[in-house]
């Protein structure tokens, strides 16, 4: 299996090769060296090469503007003939939502060149592309991408919107910098008595928060590498940018967090994702490339995502400037005179909390109860999310990935939440994972050892989900402990879940220099520290080396997951004549696709269109049965059949059309003779 | 104060010259003498003439007319309801009349292409519009809730007319700065004004209601022609039916009891425009562009009508785009109807109350609202009217920090407004008894105009069928005639609001000598009004940026800087925590109607300026000199 996608990859790259010789003579970056991650420039080329080659059944377009003025590219691949392509499922591939998860956009970008050189000799490809499509947006955030090029790495995130992040009147004004000189932002360590902190006895690069618990003693503050240029007391609190692209979708929105942006959906490049996906409502299911997982973790039974895991170097630093948002908050008792400040209540009017009329007495909100949004997958739902993510791990071999993100306001989730359609999110790669010339990698070494299954990386289990037995035995290292669930229903929220031990084992095994020794440095204002860390783009990033392998599988498991899309078919139809003009139509409608036609919860959320039954007649002629428009929420996957009738007054010989319409499963029609 | 010295205001125009002449105590009114400043042009009580004489008026100056009215420079029309072009066109006559003060524009497009019209007052003799608390006040975002239009045109109307005449409205145009945005659905509105009815509570962002791909294919008809969509009843044979016309007024149909009803109510006038069996069930619109913002916006299956995203229809996204390019917003009111209400937010009880202090401030502003608005009664969205996920003034509140308040126009109860009237309607054989009520304030006071008898019309799906019924203009508008009373009173109160909002002063500055070239500077730093600089679920969601209290002063270093609790009984003053002391960050603002007095151990000599800048209080300087 592993040797078969090393020669697909270097298959395709030959293809690829070949189509550009063929049609057009411009070079070919990509062919040239699949391994590298692509700048802007150099991503827009390869997207335009690999369309050129292919444009009877590629189009390139721009779905927007980023903030610094980059167009968004979207790459749209189906065969325009036959059925017309808004009627047809498409999956939707999106990444780089993230400004530092580029691996993301190579993974979109070797989805597009492995179907688009696959479709001549594949039959499995060229069906997708003949009856479905694909939509392909590789790089969400190319502004906070195009960082990852320049000279000084910072691993932003963001994009690059000026947002004042730490409110103080100033945008932009107090960036971490690279103060040693070495191109990378990293952080300081500095013996402090008071800090919390202290050298990690395991691994002594690394940094641990100590326990008083268990007599350990912390002595070192964390901060960003920088210095306190805008003298408020933080260090790298407001650098330029922006806003984090997958906070600022609606599901779970992260109101008023600095990085979440104004408000939801506010940015361009947000904005240019959301239109996109209503103009193309047959978008029947998304795979995204991002910081958060629903694919190498399964759901547990209950609907919630595993925990998030962090880099406790990363967020050790974050912790730092965590009050800059609260500097200033005046708390005086007596604000002086007529104070109305926290605290004083001086005119005898109010008589407190809500007096007025407008204040929360017991009142009672009328127009029935207050509903809210679901925030677990749907109980009818989760199968298929189960089934997805366990082929997913068996086509990629990623099996855990690091760091993981809660996905509060994150695009994939609107795309379950509120689109209603199948919606997956995975970092595309991890430390755990098969190699192309092994099956048992470096890092599964020590998937068998205590670090790994008791380890500090392993979070707190599901309670009583026995989320090993969902899956193969052992294939998922730590599953069987569960990732722990999200903090929901009353659960008691697992404390952090910190990953670096593991990052840098993965790094050492894989001979990757991601990790700066810690190196003295005379601060200007701290004094003596030691300036190191993990390489930003190095923690959500794997090798270069990797990228053709794990862009192949990854375009299988793209073209697999197109392969479930629910297909509506009218299957079978009768007419009887009971004389006088008047015929019994009967009618069975069946969804061949392996999903339904809705998920439950697209029923439930109003996103997916009912599936519509249409007889051609003029609506006076249908004196009983089913209405002349009929409406089904969810036709079953894998055969589900709804069965309709019709009574109608017409003229012998005469032709009806019945058409079947969903949304998300294509459209199908028949021509009955009344006889 | 001297009439001289009145006259000298009103030809300066001067914000700072109130602030100085005026003592903060009188809570930013011009003192009580000023009144008789504009009265003093005015003949005292004037007896009347002895029938039959040709009386002189020895005090009238010569070629004067006497009159105590006033002229109006432009004349508009607050008795009839107006078009999107009408008040378009009212707002740029009213522009060329007062160039100096009013900027009409356009802050952009409606999914028809309609502009979307906002005028801005502002003196540019008393500052920049950005250095001044600006009120914001917008109507008829449903589109059926027309007159918040006029009451926007006639504010502007009024302010304009009114300058340099009312000492107070001359003073809140020098001091303050408005935006006036008549109709948020301008699509909607003239859907109402010139369509023939039916749903212009939407704008026109094409929605699929029917699921069938068809988009806005069979709206409501106007089937027999009269201009209007109303209901449709059938008479259906006595027995048949669940419904029969009262004994006293054929128009009138009352519940009957089994097996006595004869008619039955068919809905809405309409017919089958798409072929599917439906009649007009896809019309324009059927969303709700109340709740497409971005504060507590829930997806469609929890909070209906609310679209896709937040800002996704072009009207929402224009007046967002507005309002966070002008942070110096600091009142919102938003016209709707109808009811009587003078709403707050919070929209949802999950949302949680609003902070005490924020509350303090809301209540004194609604309690002084009830009183000048008979029948309007000041209420919590989620408990007084209903919940609301994605509400505009939710978005203002919560998202931009600003008080915000919105007015349900008209209340029935002011057909029939005396107590005696209300008495008679407790009795049920009353003519005015609730039931008959409107028809009989119809038939009397609008001579019949606001109902259409009911018609027989042969219906192509439901055979023979009356139309009739209530007109578009009855109901959720008041009578014409009582419109004018209604654009007052409610401008009043957005007055008021808008004196209430912030402004900072700094008030008393002392210096000690503590020691060799260091001093001690206390500063008083105060806000008169009711709503504080910055709202305490705005400082709580970081969406106002924060004041902040500066020093400036050639080699002067701050040592140490505190908060004075009380400057007439020594107390421990509590340190202020910051870094840079010559940039005070107070992230919460100044509370409204209070001084605070921070103490700063200053170390240096000479002169020091102290300033103090607020996004929604105005920005104050002071020198100080340390010696």
């Amino acid at each position: 299996m592993q040797r078969t996608c090393a020669g697909t990859a270097r298959t395709r790259a030959a293809l690829v090769v070949l189509s550009m010789l063929v049609v057009c003579t411009a070079t070919a970056p990509r062919a040239a060296d699949p391994a590298k991650y692509h700048s802007y420039q150099e991503l827009t080329a390869a997207l335009n090469s690999a369309v050129a080659a292919h444009k009877d059944i590629a189009r390139i377009v721009s779905i927007g503007k980023s903030g610094q003025g980059r167009d968004l590219w979207a790459v749209e691949i189906a065969n325009p003939a036959g059925t017309p392509v808004a009627e047809r499922p498409a999956l939707l591939v999106a990444a780089n939502f993230e400004g530092d998860h580029v691996i993301g956009s190579e993974l979109a970008l070797s989805t597009i060149e492995y179907l688009l050189a696959g479709y001549a000799a594949d039959p499995a490809i060229r069906q997708r592309i003949d009856t479905q499509a694909f939509y392909v947006i590789p790089r969400v955030n190319p502004d906070g991408a195009e960082l990852m090029f320049a000279p000084v790495k910072t691993g932003r995130r963001t994009n690059a919107t000026v947002f004042d992040a730490d409110n103080d009147g100033r945008a932009d004004e107090d960036a971490a910098e690279d103060l040693n000189k070495d191109g990378y932002v990293t952080v300081m360590r500095v013996k402090d008595p008071k800090g919390p902190y202290m050298i990690d006895p395991a691994d002594p690069r690394l940094m641990k928060r100590a326990d008083p618990a268990k007599g350990e003693q912390g002595g070192y503050s964390i901060y960003w590498e920088g210095t306190d240029k805008d003298n408020d007391g933080f260090i790298g609190e407001d650098g330029p940018g922006g806003v984090d692209l997958n906070r600022n979708f609606m599901h779970q929105y992260p109101y008023y967090q600095p990085d979440a942006g104004r408000y939801m959906v506010s940015e361009a490049e947000t904005r240019a994702v959301l239109d996109y996906v209503l103009k193309h409502r047959n978008i029947a299911g998304i795979l995204t490339y991002g910081e958060s997982d629903n694919l190498v973790v399964a759901p547990s039974r209950r609907g919630d995502l595993g925990a998030a895991i962090s880099v406790g170097l990363v967020e050790f630093a974050n912790a730092s400037i965590a009050g800059a948002r609260r500097t200033g908050m005046i708390q005086d008792a007596a604000g002086g005179i007529g104070g109305r400040g926290m605290g004083m209540m001086i005119m005898g009017e109010y008589e407190g909390v809500g007096g007025g009329r407008g204040g929360a007495q017991a009142q009672t909100g009328r127009g029935g109860p207050a509903r809210s949004a679901a925030t677990t997958i749907n109980a009818a739902d989760i199968d298929y999310f189960t089934a997805v993510s366990e082929k997913y791990r068996e086509m990629t071999g990623v099996r855990t990935a690091l760091p993981v993100r809660t996905p509060a306001g994150a695009f994939f989730e609107y795309g379950y939440y509120q689109y209603g359609v199948p919606s997956f999110s995975t970092p595309g790669w991890g430390p755990q994972m098969r190699t192309a010339t092994t099956t048992t990698t470096t890092a599964e070494a020590f998937d068998g050892n205590a670090e790994t299954r008791g380890g500090p990386f392993v979070p707190q289990g599901r309670g009583g989900q026995a989320g090993g037995g969902q899956r193969p035995g052992g294939a998922a290292p730590g599953a069987g402990a569960g990732r722990g669930a999200m903090p929901a229903g009353g659960e008691a929220a697992p404390g952090p879940v910190y990953g670096d031990q593991r990052l840098l084992r993965w790094m050492d095994a894989e001979k990757i220099d991601g990790f700066v020794a810690w190196q003295p440095y005379k601060h200007p204002t701290l004094g003596d520290v030691e300036i190191g860390g993990f390489k930003p783009y190095d923690i959500v990033n794997p090798p270069a080396a990797r990228i053709a392998e794990l862009g192949t599988s990854h375009a299988k498991f793209a073209l697999y997951l197109a392969s479930l899309f629910p297909r509506v078919k009218i299957a079978t139809t009768e007419v009887t004549s009971h004389g006088g003009g008047i015929f019994r139509i009967k009618a069975d409608v069946v969804n061949t696709g392996y999903l339904p036609t809705s998920l439950a919860h697209g029923v439930v959320s109003r996103a997916v269109r009912p599936t519509m039954i249409q007889l051609g007649v003029d609506p006076a002629d249908i004196i009983a049965g089913n209405e002349k428009t009929s409406f089904t929420a969810a036709l079953a996957g894998s055969g589900g059949t709804q069965s309709y009738q019709w009574i109608v007054k017409g003229k012998p010989g005469a032709t009806v059309t019945l058409k079947v319409v969903s949304q998300k499963g294509g459209t199908d029609t028949a021509t009955l003779k009344l006889q | 104060m001297t009439k001289t010295s009145f006259k000298w205001l009103v030809s300066a125009g001067l914000a700072l010259a109130v602030t100085v002449c005026v003592a903060p105590s009188t809570n930013g009114q011009a003192g009580g003498g000023d009144r008789q400043g504009a009265g003093a042009q005015k003949p005292p009580q004037a007896k009347p003439a002895p029938q039959g004489q040709n009386v002189q008026k020895p005090w009238l100056p010569e070629n004067q007319a006497p009159t105590s009215e006033r002229m109006w420079k432009v004349h508009l029309d607050f008795n009839r309801w107006h078009d999107v072009a009408e008040l378009i066109a009212d707002m740029k006559t009213l522009e060329k009349a007062y160039p100096k003060f009013l900027k009409y524009q356009s802050i952009g497009r409606t999914y028809d292409g309609r502009d979307i019209p906002l005028m801005t007052i502002n003196n540019p003799d008393t500052g920049a519009e950005l250095s001044k608390a600006a009120m914001y006040i917008e109507a008829n975002v449903h589109g059926n809730e027309i007159q918040g239009g006029e009451i926007c045109l006639y504010t502007i109307w009024y302010l304009m007319e009114n300058y340099g005449k009312i000492d107070r409205i001359t003073k809140l145009v020098n001091e303050r700065v408005f935006y006036l945005l008549p109709t948020v659905n301008p699509d909607g509105r003239d859907w109402f004004m010139h369509g023939p009815g039916g749903n212009a509570r939407s704008s026109h962002f094409p929605v699929d209601d029917d699921n069938d791909g068809a988009v806005d294919e069979d709206w409501p008809a106007d089937l027999n022609g009269d201009g209007v969509v109303s209901q449709m009843r059938k008479y259906v044979g006595m027995g048949n039916g669940n419904m029969r016309k009262t004994a006293d007024d054929p128009r009138i149909l009352e519940p009957a009891p089994f097996g006595k009803g004869d008619y039955i109510m068919v809905g809405s006038e309409g017919i089958d425009r798409d072929g599917d069996g439906r009649v007009g069930e896809d019309g324009p619109g059927s969303y709700d562009p109340n709740r497409n913002w971005a504060a507590d916006w829930q997806p469609n299956y929890v909070q209906g009508g609310s679209m896709d995203y937040p800002f996704q229809l072009p009207e929402a996204k224009a007046i967002n785009d507005f309002l966070v390019a002008h942070p110096n917003i600091a009142g919102v009111q938003s016209y709707h109807n109808n009811g009587g209400m003078i709403l707050r937010g919070p929209g949802a009880e999950s949302v949680g109350e609003y902070p005490r202090t924020d509350v303090v401030a809301y209540d004194e502003l609604g309690r002084n609202a009830e009183r000048m608005l008979p029948y309007y009664r000041y209420l919590v969205i989620w408990s007084g009217l209903y919940t609301v996920h994605g509400g505009f003034i939710d978005w203002t509140a919560d998202g931009l920090g600003v008080v915000s308040f919105s007015n349900e126009l008209w209340n029935n109860g002011q057909y029939y407004n005396s107590p005696e009237l209300k008495e008679q309607q407790k009795d049920p054989n009353s003519p005015i008894a609730p039931g008959v009520a409107n028809y009989w304030f119809n038939d009397n006071l609008e001579f019949g105009d606001q109902f259409i008898d009911w018609k027989e019309f042969e219906h192509p799906q439901f055979g023979k069928v009356e139309v009739g019924g209530w007109k578009k203009t009855y109901g959720r508008v008041p009578p014409r005639f009582m419109t004018e009373e209604m654009c007052h009173r409610n401008m009043a109160w957005t007055l008021y609001q808008a004196d209430e909002m912030p402004k900072v002063q700094i008030g008393e500055t002392k210096v000690e000598r503590v020691g060799e070239n260091v001093y001690k500077v206390w500063v008083d730093l105060t806000n008169p009004k009711v709503v504080p600089t910055i709202l305490a679920k705005a400082a709580q969601n970081a969406v106002v940026p924060p004041d902040l209290l500066t020093v400036e002063g050639r080699d002067v270093q701050v040592i140490a800087a505190s908060v004075v609790p009380s400057k007439f009984r020594p107390a421990v003053q509590q340190l202020i925590d910051q870094q840079d002391l010559k940039r005070l960050v107070f992230r919460n603002g100044l509370p409204g109607k209070t001084t605070r007095t921070i103490q700063y151990l200053v170390k240096g000599s000479g002169e020091i300026a102290l300033t103090y800048t607020s996004v929604k209080g105005g920005k104050v300087e002071k020198g100080v000199t340390l010696k």
